[in-house]
């Protein structure tokens, strides 16, 4: 296959010369590494006045992984984006940081701690793994486009995964009334919807590539909204049905909105058509409605988000949100530091309610700066999706920048009761290995567009004067 | 699609800024309203476990409540609460759980945990000089041989009751234990589960352990009651005196009703003339004659009689809030009779108890009982302390004199009630007393109550005891009070 290269004027000025930037990673990874350092030692002086004996083996650990990230990047996609796995590397760092402190304190009213040294342990073995498969991606996919191949069978494998929960019994699938997970043994549990998600975007981003034209020019007019033939939405459609359906039986509707907000987005990305936009947003405006009234979980997440300082709730169903609000609420604009909240009295601090825990302990000043670092990386995502010029890369990279935001917004907003509160991890903070593997993934997608998007043209050969140059694939 | 990714990029930055938003208001501006939510425990438990808690000690300065470095090493709550004497003095101190408090632990609890206003200069001292702040020290008037005897004479009877001393001059509780009595150190237990299920245990235990019968258990207070009949007939006629001779039948018809009053086991009072001196008859405790007395002076002669001793009080704390002892006012001169012995509807706690004769050995004028003797500040300078008052003056000293002569009779004469328990008090220990036996229907079930001072003449201490299921006043109650009495004079130095 031979892709054209832009052609160079030979006659006008040379391109200014790109730089990889690799340097300002390696920067910017120090810096990360320092600020992870410092958390973790500002944890060990709080709670037990002296640097904790794992901190060293952590930090080490920590620090091999980033650099190991770090060498694969100048390596496979040296002309990749320089924030990107910086921003990912201190989130997960601080999450490593966050699990350590909560594995070190035992709340006074259940008598154990929010989860065990060894879960905690496991989130650096996670980081590894996620960081692996980062680098794999790094490694495997040489060319974004390639991935436009497996259209279909990304597809079906997709939706395989959000069903398996569904169809296996609750023993091995439900937690906290929610079917979404496959347990393994007593312990290790895979929640298959964080590598679904993937999957689903890359499908989507194929398909729409490819019908995108029809989508947006052959149809009928309805109403003043351009409606696209059966045939051609035919697929997206029932995609998008089967996996609300799904996700509606598995109880998930934290999910199922960053399901529904990808698919409108990359729809409305891949056609430039704002009544997709508004069709999409009504859809999950009546879709959302329909569910509260039919689907008792769902009903009672509009309760706690309308009324969580009843009597009734705050000793029930929103215990776990007005614990989370006193634990922000009483960190206030500094935080009381790492290691001197009282975080563990919120239940699910560790996954869900993370976001809480850092409100409480590093402030106002610090979950703003979480959010913005958030932001950045969206925003670093976005502006892949503007420069890459293959189009399937383009609403891949898009599709995958949206669906992180829609992410933090979804559980962000739900903790701090902006929205109602749906239990989906908060990207790369949460404990566990799924979201943070899936996370890790997703960043090494965006890594390899960015790199395909910011590699400079073959320079002209002086020399050989008019002599088109061409890339030989 | 870039002008679409440019409108999706917009959408993104709302999503953020709201979030942002919506967090500075959060953290911002909702921090005081959210503080004061229900539920919203955090601020408490910071507050309560920020410094090292004070000791809780006696006036003896044996400590009875101390807070250690916690040694479980992921201990959120950096100090242990510990209680070296655990169940002894479990009615006095409380205990101070994750969950909330109880005793003095919690009536004192601002002070200890090191939060009280009054402690303000202190802690900008401390953060001067670069001393690290401690909660107060409480100091209570409990002396440590008086209470120890206490709780172990309880302890041997193995049956429930309880048992209050109070220095008569001042109000000091010199004791006050109960029994069956739990061990407060293992509900001081930073384990929220396991707190619940010994939590959930001792609640459902049948002996009640976590009752302060002291305090908060009203029993029958029987014939000690005849203390208070027998102020309110000296107080109303001054003709009387203790040798006055009344009417003592050995049975007595009460008036509009078949039922026939007589003495225990239809004793003969007296001499059997029907007739005896009124010490005879309050050392022997003869029911009919104090029953006569009762329906002769009248329910409300009693009724503020022994409003004036504290019954009848719903509101004594000492800081520790205290049952309201009854003295209901009967609807017919036959259950006034009976009310007059300590029947009918009359209840008494044991703090009750000691204060009828706290009141007796201090002529005639009851100090508020008190527990708290001073609270220090870690530096051992003042907070507070208590001061000494009067919480009434039931009779006068010449009635007291005379009532207190009884009380000597019944322990001191040969046919007193108590007079078998006095051979313990060696060394010219002289003990003054009334027993007390409330009927329960079963004859080996009846309370014992025995209300004492000591010594005659220049008494220090009363004691108030109370037996449930004891059976008679003197052999259960009785050498009770009489350990207590001995171990707080070889205490205090008087033999």
């Amino acid at each position: 296959m031979t892709a054209p290269s832009p052609a160079v004027d030979p006659t006008g000025p040379l391109p200014p010369a790109s730089r990889s930037r690799r340097r300002t990673e390696l920067i910017m990874l120090v810096f990360a590494f320092a600020l992870v350092a410092f958390a973790l030692a500002n944890v060990g002086f709080t709670l037990k006045g002296k640097l904790p004996a794992g901190a060293a083996v952590y930090l080490a650990v920590y620090l091999a992984i980033v650099l190991v990230a770090h060498l694969a990047v100048r390596r496979f996609a040296p002309w990749a984006d320089p924030l990107l796995l910086p921003l990912a590397a201190l989130l997960n760092g601080l999450s490593i940081v966050m699990m350590d402190r909560l594995s070190a304190q035992v709340n006074p009213a259940t008598g154990h701690p929010a989860i065990s040294s060894s879960q905690a342990n496991l989130q650096i073995a996670f980081s590894a793994v996620g960081i692996g498969c980062f680098v794999a991606v790094l490694v495997l996919i040489r060319e974004p486009r390639v991935l436009q191949r497996y259209t279909y069978t990304l597809g079906a494998a997709g939706i395989l995964l959000v069903a398996l929960p569904a169809l296996l019994p609750a023993s091995i699938s439900e937690v906290y009334g929610a079917k979404i997970q496959i347990r393994f043994g007593s312990f290790t549990t895979i929640q298959p919807e964080e590598f679904a998600k993937l999957a689903l975007a890359a499908s989507f981003a194929g398909y729409l590539v490819a019908k995108r034209d029809v989508l947006a020019l052959a149809g009928r007019r309805v109403l003043g909204i351009d409606l696209p033939r059966a045939r051609d939405l035919g697929p997206i459609l029932l995609a998008w049905a089967a996996s609300l359906l799904l996700l509606i039986f598995e109880s998930d509707i934290g999910t199922s909105a960053v399901f529904m907000g990808l698919f409108v987005a990359m729809l409305y990305i891949a056609t430039s058509r704002t009544s997709w936009l508004l069709l999409g947003f009504l859809m999950f405006v009546i879709g959302a409605f329909a569910a509260s009234r039919l689907v008792g979980h769902v009903a009672e997440r509009f309760d706690i988000w309308l009324h969580p300082f009843t009597q009734a709730n705050v000793q029930g169903n929103s215990f776990q949100l007005v614990q989370g609000l006193y634990g922000m609420a009483s960190g206030g604009l500094l935080g009381k530091g790492l290691g001197g909240g009282q975080p563990y009295i919120t239940p699910l601090v560790q996954s869900d309610l993370v976001f809480t825990a850092f409100g409480e302990e590093i402030g106002l000043a610090g979950v703003m700066a979480i959010l913005l670092i958030y932001g950045l990386m969206v925003q670093r995502g976005l502006r892949t999706a503007m420069s890459v010029k293959d189009p399937f890369s383009k609403l891949l990279a898009g599709g995958l920048s949206f669906m992180l935001a829609l992410q933090v917004f979804v559980i962000v907003g739900g903790v701090t009761r902006l929205i109602p509160l749906t239990g989906i991890t908060t990207p790369l903070l949460s404990q566990g290995g799924s979201s943070l593997v899936g996370t890790w993934v997703l960043i090494g997608l965006l890594a390899r567009i960015s790199d395909a998007a910011r590699r400079p043209p073959p320079r002209p050969i002086q020399d050989e004067g008019l002599t088109q140059v061409v890339t030989l694939k | 699609m870039n002008r679409a990714l440019r409108r999706i990029s917009i959408a993104v930055l709302v999503m953020f800024v709201l979030l942002l938003i919506n967090v500075n208001y959060l953290q911002g501006f909702q921090t005081a309203s959210l503080a004061s939510k229900p539920g919203n425990s955090r601020a408490f438990y910071a507050a309560q476990n920020q410094y090292q808690r004070g000791n809780i000690v006696t006036s003896d300065g044996v400590t009875i409540a101390t807070s250690v470095l916690s040694s479980s090493p992921n201990d959120s709550i950096k100090y242990q609460r510990k209680y070296p004497h655990g169940p002894e003095y479990a009615a006095v101190t409380g205990a101070e759980t994750i969950f909330s408090n109880t005793g003095i632990e919690e009536s004192q609890n601002s002070l200890l945990s090191g939060n009280d206003s009054a402690l303000d200069v202190r802690k900008i001292i401390d953060l001067i000089t670069g001393k690290t702040t401690k909660g107060a020290t409480v100091e209570l008037t409990i002396n440590s041989k008086a209470q120890a005897a206490a709780y172990d004479a309880l302890k041997a009877t193995g049956k429930p009751g309880a048992a209050v001393a109070i220095d008569p001059k001042t109000g000091a509780i010199l004791a006050l234990a109960s029994y069956p009595s739990y061990d407060p150190n293992d509900l001081a237990i930073h384990d929220g589960t396991q707190l619940n299920k010994v939590d959930k245990q001792l609640l459902t235990d049948k002996a009640q352990p976590l009752l302060n019968r002291a305090l908060q258990g009203t029993y029958p207070p029987g014939s000690t009651f005849k203390i208070v009949t027998s102020s309110a007939l000296l107080t109303q006629s001054p003709n009387t005196t203790i040798n006055t001779r009344l009417d003592s039948p050995t049975d007595l018809t009460l008036p509009q009703t078949a039922h026939v009053l007589h003495n225990d086991q239809g004793e003969v009072c007296g001499d059997g003339s029907g007739q005896a001196p009124l010490i005879t008859a309050f050392a022997q405790s003869c029911d009919t004659t104090f029953g006569k007395i009762g329906m002769q002076i009248g329910a409300n002669a009693l009724n503020d009689m022994a409003q004036k001793f504290g019954m009848n009080d719903a509101n004594l704390n000492i800081p520790l809030p205290v049952a309201k002892s009854n003295y209901v006012i009967p609807p017919s001169l036959a259950l006034t009779a009976f009310s007059a012995i300590g029947q009918f509807s009359d209840t008494v706690t044991p703090l009750q108890e000691a204060m009828f004769a706290a009141a007796i050995a201090n002529g005639g004028t009851l100090m508020k009982p008190y527990l708290v003797k001073q609270v220090m500040a870690s530096d051992l300078s003042t907070v507070q302390s208590t001061g000494q008052s009067v919480l009434s003056q039931p009779v006068s000293a010449s009635v007291a004199g005379s009532v207190g002569q009884m009380m000597r009779a019944a322990v001191q004469d040969s046919n007193g009630t108590a007079f078998a328990f006095n051979a313990q008090a060696e060394g010219g220990l002289v003990i003054a007393g009334k027993t007390g036996t409330a009927e329960t229907g079963t004859v080996n079930l009846n309370d014992a109550a025995f209300t004492s001072f000591g010594p005659y003449g220049n008494p220090n201490i009363a004691v108030g005891v109370i037996i449930q299921g004891g059976g008679y006043g003197a052999s259960a109650a009785a050498p009770i009070a009489v350990q207590v009495i001995k171990a707080y004079q070889s205490a205090v130095g008087n033999q």
